[in-house]
């Protein structure tokens, strides 16, 4: 039997020729809270983006597993299916495609057959509650004309819609109101209390300790550079709120 | 130079119109449109060397043309409207049916006259003062295996009239379709015409329909070119009356070999009018389309605004849609818009949905069609609307 959790090795990833990721472990435990912090441009969505399968990122070295499962020989729907979400930073926009069409489609992919039209309306109008989410969406085209607020909003409908046995979010509470963030923490939280989430592990990607105020981690990983260069408890958020990444960078220097 | 047809060609066809001296259009009529049709060139270049129909030498068969051809049936469930065939408005609505016959530029085109010279089905529909209406005329011309078939549609819209009508295109393996339509409208009244076309893939057709709204009203094209193997279209709006707004909607989608050549004009003569044009189209296999979209805005036009949106999807490598804007502004005080976009499939959108668990292939197919959506809600009924994404997803099995 494979070790159960989203287990990354030696992870690296090249982007447009350059080398982004050089050399990430990570282990995510069934239900555990990882939060990945880092400067801009450090590599955290290129790490969410290699584990998802994105074609432009290419994977040169190290291994991913889902629960076992290799997901570097998956296509990114075989992933999805396997159990991995992302919640992007920065959703595409689909002009034609409804919301509540989207929606069905993705959760008979992920959990085929599953659910009845109408089970499936009323648990759409459940997760939408939680999220103070309009009805009126479903008919909207997928991000069409959306605010930054509430794209990440429909972001985290899909989570709990899809109920994945790994999620990451890449700064999900960057750009939410203060109302906002409580409900996406909210939605988090029912998800997890749930038959569905219970047991799901996470990896939150995000710059302020805000989020890690309602979800609280387990676990805290730097990212500097393509690399994790620290991981600690929940007061390393606190302290990179307080001092930036120059400390960190400087100790990690005094110990290289 | 007379391209087409050649001389002998033209003879068998002149032979052919002989038998066509009737009733609803006379016999003059039709042998000055054949004239015309013979020296009157389609205004249409070739889109490009991969383009394999020369479109001045396009001619239908003689033997193929006889009086009597296809179907035709009217469903009309709107007492105040008459809804009949040519030959029956040509007894019953000579005035009427004189009023609008012949009053667009229809006629003096190519196709339009070839049309009329050889008619052999036809629809008048004539909506009276102030009569509105939800539930459409609804037309369906049946072509004949191997036959050619001419429709001719008229509408004619009292003032303040509200009515639309849904012309449907079907059969005809190896068929020839040239039709006609003219849409003429009193102030304030509001015509949709939508057509929505599904030859058999062998078929050829051409279609030539204008529209010449009355003051303050509104005149809506929607044209769904989805089947036949050779599609050419025609469609325009003179508007010559102030206020007046011209709507086209035109999507089209070729697959295989089947080829697709479009033309829209707006004609703004007078100004305070508005058109708005939007066009989507996709291209998969070896499909061919063109697309011109003309708006003309003339000097004493002040006050017009015209938009046109024309977006093309390429789905295969062979595939080609040419898009050719031709806005002729000679007005100063107008507002003109224009925009459009060829391209592939947008890889983020593909990832974004494979992320959600669906296949590469559903993905493409979804969002293929659902670029189709913002035309597709022009369309009137749900049920044309189920039709034409019916069709469309069809193209991708
Ligand atoms: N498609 C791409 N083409 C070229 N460079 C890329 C591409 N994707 C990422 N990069 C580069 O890789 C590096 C890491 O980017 P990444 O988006 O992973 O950073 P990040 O840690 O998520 O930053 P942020 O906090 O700003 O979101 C950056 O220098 C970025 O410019
Ligand atoms: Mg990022």
């Amino acid at each position: 039997m494979s070790e159960p959790g989203l287990r990354i090795v030696d992870l690296h990833c090249r982007v447009a020729g350059k080398e982004i990721l050089k050399g990430i472990d990570l282990a995510v435990e069934p239900g555990k809270v990882h939060a990945l912090m880092g400067p801009n441009g450090s590599g955290k969505s290129t790490l969410a983006f290699s584990l998802t399968g994105h074609p432009q990122y290419e994977i040169t070295q190290g291994s991913a597993r889902l629960d076992g499962e290799d997901l570097l020989a998956l296509a990114p729907d075989k992933r999805a299916r396997a159990g991995l979400f992302l919640s992007f930073q920065y959703p595409a926009a689909i002009p034609g495609i409804k919301v509540a069409n989207f929606l069905h489609a993705a959760r008979q992919a992920v959990r085929p057959g599953d659910l009845a039209p109408a089970k499936f309306r009323a648990l759409l109008m459940e997760k939408m509650d939680v999220l103070g989410m309009d009805p009126s969406f479903m008919g909207r085209y997928l991000n069409d004309g959306f605010s930054g607020g509430e794209k990440k909003r429909l972001e985290m409908l899909q989570l709990a819609v899809l109920a994945p046995k790994y999620a990451v979010l890449d700064e999900t509470d960057s750009g939410l109101d203060v109302d906002a963030l409580k409900d996406v923490c909210d939605s988090l939280t029912a998800l997890r209390a749930g038959d569905e989430g219970r047991g799901a592990g996470f990896l939150i990607i995000t710059h302020y300790p805000r989020i890690l105020q309602y979800i609280t981690p387990d676990v805290v990983h730097v990212m500097i550079d393509g690399r994790i260069v620290m991981t600690g408890g929940h007061d390393l958020a606190d302290r990179i709120e307080r001092e930036g990444y120059d400390t960190i960078r400087e100790e990690i220097a005094a110990i290289a | 130079m007379l391209k087409t047809p050649d001389s002998v060609a033209g003879e068998e066809l002149r032979e052919r119109l002989s038998a066509f001296d009737d009733d609803a259009f006379t016999g003059e009529r039709r042998s000055l449109a054949l004239e015309r049709f013979f020296t009157t060139p389609s205004g249409r270049q070739r889109p490009g060397p991969y383009w394999k129909i020369d479109i001045e030498t396009l001619s239908p068969s003689p033997p193929s043309i006889a009086k009597a051809s296809g179907s035709v049936l009217i469903d009309n469930s709107n007492a105040r409207l008459i809804a009949c065939d040519l030959a029956t408005a040509a007894r019953e609505h000579p005035a009427l049916l004189g009023r609008a016959l012949g009053a667009t530029r229809v006629q003096a085109t190519k196709f339009g006259a070839l049309a009329t010279a050889f008619q052999n089905a036809g629809v008048f529909v004539y909506v009276p003062a102030d009569a509105a209406t939800d539930e459409p005329v609804v037309i369906t011309y049946n072509a004949p295996d191997g036959a050619s078939l001419f429709p001719y549609t008229i509408v004619l819209a009292e003032r303040g009239a509200r009515a639309t009508v849904v012309e449907r295109l079907e059969g005809g393996a190896e068929a020839f379709v040239c039709g006609a339509t003219e849409i003429v409208t009193g102030e304030g009244a509001e015509i949709t015409y939508a057509g929505c076309q599904q030859l058999a893939a062998s078929a050829r057709v051409v279609q030539t329909r204008a529209a010449l709204p009355g003051r303050d009203a509104s005149v809506a094209w929607a044209c769904a070119e989805l089947g036949a193997g050779l599609t050419i279209t025609d469609l325009s709006v003179a508007i010559e009356r102030p206020g007046a707004e011209a709507r086209i909607t035109a999507l089209f989608f070729p697959k295989g070999s089947q080829h697709v050549d479009v033309v829209s004009t707006v004609d703004h003569v007078v100004g305070e009018s508005t058109s708005q044009t939007i066009v989507k189209s996709a291209a998969v296999d070896d499909g061919q389309a063109r697309y011109l979209g003309n708006i003309r805005i003339a000097p004493r036009a002040q006050g017009s605004d015209a938009s046109l949106r024309d977006d093309a999807l390429l789905l295969s490598a062979r595939a080609h849609i040419d898009s050719v804007p031709a806005l002729e502004i000679g007005a100063n005080d107008v507002k003109a818009f224009h925009g459009a976009t060829v391209g592939a499939l947008d890889a983020d959108q593909i990832f974004y949905m494979e992320t959600r668990g669906i296949e590469r292939n559903a993905a493409e197919r979804m969002i293929a069609l659902g670029f189709f959506e913002p035309a597709i809600a022009h369309f009137p009924t749900d049920a044309l609307r189920a039709v034409i994404r019916t069709a469309l997803a069809a193209k991708f099995s």
